[in-house]
């Protein structure tokens, strides 16, 4: 899942610290009480925004960070106008919608470990990648 | 592009595991929708009943229960399920509500022409409570949301709402028309003339307002004369010989209960 491996090049803590944050927008909005599915997004988004034209390192795991989270948009996203569909439309509860929810709450705990983990070894320097977000990573973001 | 593909698959993969598993039980869903369902229903008859005089303990009533019973028993289904009510109104009405709750208006008993026509109307609202269409309805008009809270004992002013949209609306065309064809079958099995209830149809139709007749085509629902039109389609046993479901001296007592 979580893939280590050597950067071209070795950060600075500046640059540490700026990657690791990253990874700790995500969290931040989730502790911060917002658990919409779109407010992880956002808050990746306009650190990530932020960081455009910062080093390859921070760039390289800003983008890594956004990525994870858009899967995660479009898991929640779907669990979230599902539920909305039932509380508020004659839309019933299927064993189908739990079982979404169950899976929905799997991959979000898998994401949410894999983050702190993320932003602690990335804090540390060490260059992780997640597996298949790492590779478009590397065809998104150039040196 | 592999590993997304791969991605893909597991996740697809996860997601028909997990279907696997019974939630439904595992959470006792459907013990607390049919718990929620039934407190909803007492709560509605608790405030119908203060808008009226009930007349449940009439000697005569007995006839009408006896119609649902016979229905249900011919049909296989849980007669305990079905609570009959009969109130005293002029108004030519039945309506369902959620927990089985069934409650007729003595007005039906006084426009029917006899035990047959009435076991029809009862037959169709019977199909819609065993249809689930009554707390389909609801969830449709009012959410899930909304019902929960009424249940836990909460909106006072929307249980008359709710109760007034029961009793004054009728559901929309495709659940209407899905009742009237589970209410003949219901007959059938019965051995009760479903002919009857498309007479009775009939009869409704004559009393609607003829401008309603031009608008057919933009209403939501069907009007009495083609139900009549869809219930005959639907009898299947032209030649069988049917019973009048009540012997003329218990008709006549349970009509006299509304005079």
């Amino acid at each position: 899942m979580i893939e280590r491996s050597t950067f071209y090049y070795t950060p600075d803590d500046h640059e540490r610290e700026r990657a690791s944050n990253s990874y700790l927008m995500s969290l931040i909005a989730i502790i911060g009480g917002v658990p919409l599915p779109i407010m992880n997004l956002i808050a990746t988004l306009i650190f990530w925004m932020g960081n455009r034209k910062s080093t390859y390192f921070v760039r390289w795991h800003c983008t890594q960070a956004l990525l994870s989270q858009l899967s995660m948009l479009m898991i929640n996203s779907t669990g979230f106008w599902w539920t909305v569909s039932i509380v508020f439309t004659e839309q019933e509860i299927t064993n189908e919608y739990l079982a979404y929810l169950a899976f929905a709450f799997v991959f979000n705990l898998v994401e949410f470990i894999s983050t702190i983990l993320l932003a602690i070894r990335t804090r540390k320097g060490i260059h992780s990648e997640l597996w298949f977000f790492g590779s478009l990573t590397h065809d998104l973001v150039r040196p | 592009m592999l590993e997304g593909l791969f991605a893909l698959i597991i996740m697809g993969g996860v997601w028909l595991g997990f279907n696997q598993i019974n939630w439904m039980q595992l959470f006792g869903v459907k013990e607390m929708t049919d718990k929620t369902e039934q407190k909803l229903g007492d709560l509605l008859w608790d405030f119908q009943k203060r808008t009226g005089e009930i007349l449940d303990d009439e000697p005569g009533k007995e006839a009408l229960d006896s119609l649902v019973w016979r229905i249900c028993e011919k049909n296989k289904l849980d007669s305990s399920h079905f609570k009959v009510h009969l109130f005293n109104t002029g108004d030519v009405n039945a309506f369902a509500m959620p927990g089985g709750h069934l409650v007729v208006f003595t007005g039906l008993l006084q426009k029917t022409e006899n035990a047959s026509e009435l076991a029809g109307v009862l037959a169709h609202e019977m199909a819609h409570i065993e249809n689930n269409h009554v707390m389909n309805k609801l969830l449709k008009e009012f959410g899930l949301a909304v019902l929960v809270s009424m249940a836990g004992g909460s909106g006072g002013q929307q249980v008359a709402e709710v109760l007034r949209m029961l009793s004054s609306s009728a559901f929309d065309r495709s659940l209407e028309k899905e009742a009237d064809e589970y209410a003949v079958h219901y007959l059938e099995k019965a051995r009760i003339n479903p002919e009857s209830f498309a007479v009775f149809m009939d009869e409704m139709a004559k009393e609607e307002p003829d401008e309603l007749k031009h608008f057919r085509w933009i209403t939501t629902h069907p009007d009495s004369k083609e139900r009549a039109q869809n219930i005959r389609a639907h009898i299947r046993s032209k030649k069988r010989s049917y019973q009048e479901p009540l012997s003329e001296s218990l008709w006549q007592d349970l009509k006299a209960l509304g005079e």
